[in-house]
């Protein structure tokens, strides 16, 4: 930002304000936070520092809001904190009405140095640190202040908050606040804030491969929170009870939106834009709502029960879901003539990628694509075991194939993946569940040709591969070795290196722009497509990415879709994109304390069918687990041009 | 056992046991307000702060709730130390002025505490004892704090009380330390958190000994014949 006139951002000063220029830096290379693209902000205080942008920003009354907000976030638990703040806002506070002393400017250094090095959690650690800058360069406008010289103004403020592990959640659920909430007991009420931007939690809480957790500051300790656990104990906990309905009022609109798809974009957008009171439709090709939940997980990592409870209790807000309704019938036109004055494209992706294999696309018998294996397999179909498979790829779907071929009585289940494990793309649990089940891995090889005897697969040619540089995907690329080529006996390939969406039969004749990997164009803030009202999101545009990705894109649709139904234009939110939230200066001495353990089903009985593998928390684990959370919550205002 | 250093001296201490528990075997004094040795430690008062070294630099933490590790080193009373007490007493005599143990702590910690005012309030200063005690100790989950999270705004944070889950056993007032938590007794009746409870008065000598619904809950919970728990403890 080349408008900057003072920054203490990450603790590297910048002062371009006249005579002060002798030892600061005069340029900012430091990405802060971006306030929302239409608020032109004047000056904001964060977590990491002040930086003003505009001669008149007021930074006093800058500050005192910054206090007034983080005394909302401090969770009251500790009392320096709680109390710190509220001493720190007393103090300004009497500034401004006249009654401030030259000494309050020290006793507020002293107070922030204090709830600094002792509170409980890294709110308080952190919070505080930019008003000692704004206090130590901007001295005398409160100098000015306690002097009477100095009256504040009314301004006007926003406010964002963020977490290291919210920032690494595509669906920036606020993790600490519903943690902090189990912690004290709350399950309930923790349910619902989650419910608030995840619409799948029991879902979730099963399947996610938690970046969150990745993200956690506590892992510098000992080991990350286990969030994912926490949130599907809550949804677990509300199952228990009873199972308790999707709350919040519904203000009825009469216009109609038409949603194709009803996976995690499609029912989290459904499930939005009903709440807003709009009349919603979900087109669903397959006989069963859920999308790649439903079809392409296997129930022994998310037991359907869970997952029609919470598609259920979208259905019960009165969304409306029609299965069995074959998309190609539908034309768009023809959706806007039915009075849909809005169309969500949420048609996932459901078509495998081509391995490049000789004679993948002949339809040989045992050759079948990964996705479709494990489609068919959820909608009920029996799969006969066999002698054996070979699953290609190293991606979830490809863990989920194999493992499922364990369960159904495979005798030898092997998975072939062209780098090494390092670079596979599934999570390690998974690969560590299966390697405990028995499935054989072989890295760096790739099928050339699928071997075959009247129409039936008999085996598969590979070739080895070596590891060679960096690629884009920041994996070193894998190089075939020439002459390595090798044949390995099978009766079974499922190919599952990747998704794409299956967009002729979805789209008719509309003529929907496409990318060059096939997916759909949509633009990233409002998700519109090149034609006029209709949408896309999910899968369909991102390809095959995590659940949360998907469902969080159905948040998002769902408010664009509101925005344009209004008339208006959704702008760009706050971005906190390329800043560090997880530095901190005052770190405090916390003693280890390892992550609550859960247990897995005994691998023996994993191959007598699709009973869940791992179990969740009960109230006092989670409650035990919820304590570990630093609270590492991150809180910015900014002064808004008037 | 592991082997610490307090204050310079070398000790061996338990495992997972805690800097407040050893330094209270060795007669150093630890100022508490939010601790109680029956409960799992809540670390909320900030008072019983210590100072531990960890690589190489000396860092703030509070004893309470910090299991010991081999080799650690800590100082209970450093200038550092002191000043973090002070300050947690100094706020919490800020927000609390006439409450008696507020203002006691305080006066022990260094912060000037004014005698214009009495110590006539019974503040709850949010120490969470009665409701660790009513959880873990009587395991009726009637106490909770209000929390916020993201968006949530509560000016003050405060203790909800659940009377469906209450059974009137008084724990959360035997700990409270400032009296905030009151239980009045009469003859019949017990009024605690403004919830009235009938007592049940002894089959043998009729004395009323303790609330029906804690008899019943007792009762509930170890399969003990009610007919047995409606004897007092004398007359068994």
């Amino acid at each position: 930002m080349d408008n900057v006139i003072f920054s203490s951002w990450n603790s590297k000063i910048v002062d371009n304000r006249k005579g002060k220029t002798s030892k600061a830096s005069k340029l900012v290379d430091i990405a802060f936070p971006k306030p929302p693209e239409e608020e032109k902000p004047l000056a904001l205080i964060g977590w990491n520092g002040l930086v003003v942008m505009d001669p008149d920003a007021d930074i006093i009354s800058l500050t005192m809001n910054y206090l007034k907000e983080a005394r909302k976030l401090s969770c009251g638990e500790c009392s320096v904190c709680r109390i710190g703040i509220d001493r720190l806002l007393d103090i300004f506070g009497k500034m401004a009405e006249g009654d401030g002393s030259g000494k309050d400017l020290s006793e507020v250094q002293q107070i922030i140095r204090g709830v600094s090095v002792n509170s409980k959690c890294n709110f308080g650690r952190s919070v505080l640190f930019p008003v000692l800058d704004a206090i130590k360069y901007y001295r005398s406008d409160f100098l000015a202040l306690i002097k009477g010289e100095k009256k504040l103004e009314a301004k006007e403020y926003s406010y964002a908050v963020t977490a290291p592990c919210m920032e690494a959640c595509p669906a920036s659920l606020d993790i600490p606040g519903y943690i902090e909430l189990i912690r004290n007991s709350r399950f309930e009420e923790s349910l619902n804030l989650i419910r608030e931007k995840c619409i799948l939690p029991g879902v979730v809480g099963r399947v996610c491969p938690h970046p969150c957790e990745d993200a956690c500051v506590r892992q510098d300790i000992d080991e990350p929170l286990s969030i994912r656990l926490l949130k599907r104990a809550v949804a677990d906990y509300d199952l228990q009870e009873g199972g308790s309905p999707l709350t919040g009022s519904v203000e009825e609109k009469e216009k109609k939106v038409a949603i194709i798809g009803s996976g995690p974009a499609g029912l989290a957008a459904a499930y939005n834009l009903r709440l807003m009171g709009y009349k919603v439709t979900i087109f669903e090709t397959l006989p069963r709502a859920g999308g790649m939940a439903t079809v392409g997980i296997p129930d022994y990592r998310l037991p359907k029960d869970i997952l029609n409870h919470e598609i259920d209790l979208i259905k019960r807000m009165g969304v409306e879901i029609k299965l069995n309704t074959k998309v190609e019938k539908l034309n768009l036109k023809d959706l806007q003539k039915r009075g849909y004055q809005a169309v969500f494209l949420a048609i996932g992706a459901h078509v495998g990628t081509k391995i490049g294999a000789e004679g993948e696309d002949k339809g040989y018998e045992g050759f079948v694509d990964g996705v479709e294996f494990l489609r068919d397999l959820n909608l009920g179909k029996k799969v006969k075991p066999q002698k054996k498979v070979v699953v290609v790829g190293g991606g979830n779907t490809a863990l989920d194939c194999a493992r499922s071929c364990v369960r159904i009585g495979f005798d030898d289940v092997g998975i072939i993946y062209r780098r090494s494990r390092a670079e596979m793309p599934a999570s390690d649990e998974e690969i560590e569940e299966a390697e405990k089940e028995g499935v054989k891995f072989n890295y760096l090889m790739t099928p050339v040709k699928i071997l075959e005897k009247d129409g039936k697969v008999t085996g598969v040619e590979c070739i080895k591969m070596r590891l060679g540089v960096h690629d884009e995907s920041g994996r070193r690329r894998p190089i075939p070795i020439k002459g390595s080529e090798f044949t390995m006996d099978t009766v079974m390939v499922l190919p599952a290196i990747g998704q794409r969406p299956d967009l002729p039969a979805m789209i008719g004749k509309d003529k929907v722009e496409v990318t060059d990997w096939g997916t759909i164009k949509a633009d990233p803030v409002r998700f519109k497509t090149n034609i006029e009202g209709v949408f896309a999101g999910g899968d369909c545009v991102t390809g095959p990415a995590i659940l949360i990705e998907a469902m969080d894109m159905g948040n998002k649709v769902a408010r664009s879709i509101d925005y344009y139904l209004w008339g208006e234009v959704l702008k760009r939110e706050i971005s906190f994109e390329g800043v560090n939230t997880r530095e901190q200066k005052e770190q405090g001495f916390i003693a280890e304390k390892a992550a609550e353990k859960v247990d897995l089903l005994d691998v023996d009985k994993r191959s007598e069918g699709f009973a869940e593998v791992e179990s969740g928390y009960g109230v006092s684990e989670a409650m035990r687990e919820a304590q570990r959370c630093l609270r590492c919550y991150r809180l910015m205002v900014w002064e808004k041009a008037g | 056992m592991v082997n610490i250093i307090i204050d310079g001296r070398k000790i061996k201490a338990k495992e997972g046991s805690t800097i407040l528990e050893n330094a209270e075997e060795l007669n150093i004094e630890i100022p508490t307000l939010c601790h109680h040795k029956e409960l799992s430690p809540f670390s909320a008062c900030r008072l019983c702060t210590v100072e531990v070294k960890t690589n190489g630099k000396w860092k703030m933490t509070t004893s309470c709730d910090t299991a010991v590790d081999q080799g650690m080193e800590i100082r209970t009373d450093s200038d550092k130390v002191r000043e973090g007490r002070r300050l947690s007493a100094q706020l919490l005599y800020y927000k609390y002025p006439t409450t008696a143990v507020v203002r006691d702590i305080a006066r022990k910690l260094g912060v000037e505490v004014s005698e214009d005012a009495k110590a006539e309030s019974h503040d709850c200063i949010l120490c969470g004892l009665c409701v660790r005690a009513c959880r873990e100790i009587v395991d009726a989950g009637a106490l909770t704090f209000q929390d916020r999270g993201l968006g949530r705004d509560i000016d003050e944070p405060s203790i909800e009380f659940d009377p469906k889950l209450c059974i009137g056993c008084g724990s959360c007032a035997y700990v409270c330390p400032t009296g905030y938590v009151k239980m009045e007794s009469f003859e019949n009746k017990r009024i605690i958190w403004d919830k009235v409870f009938k007592m049940a008065a002894c089959k043998v000598c009729g004395r009323y000994f303790a609330p029906q619904e804690q008899l019943e809950y007792i009762g509930k919970k170890t399969g003990v014949p009610l007919d047995k728990l409606y004897t007092c403890v004398n007359c068994r």
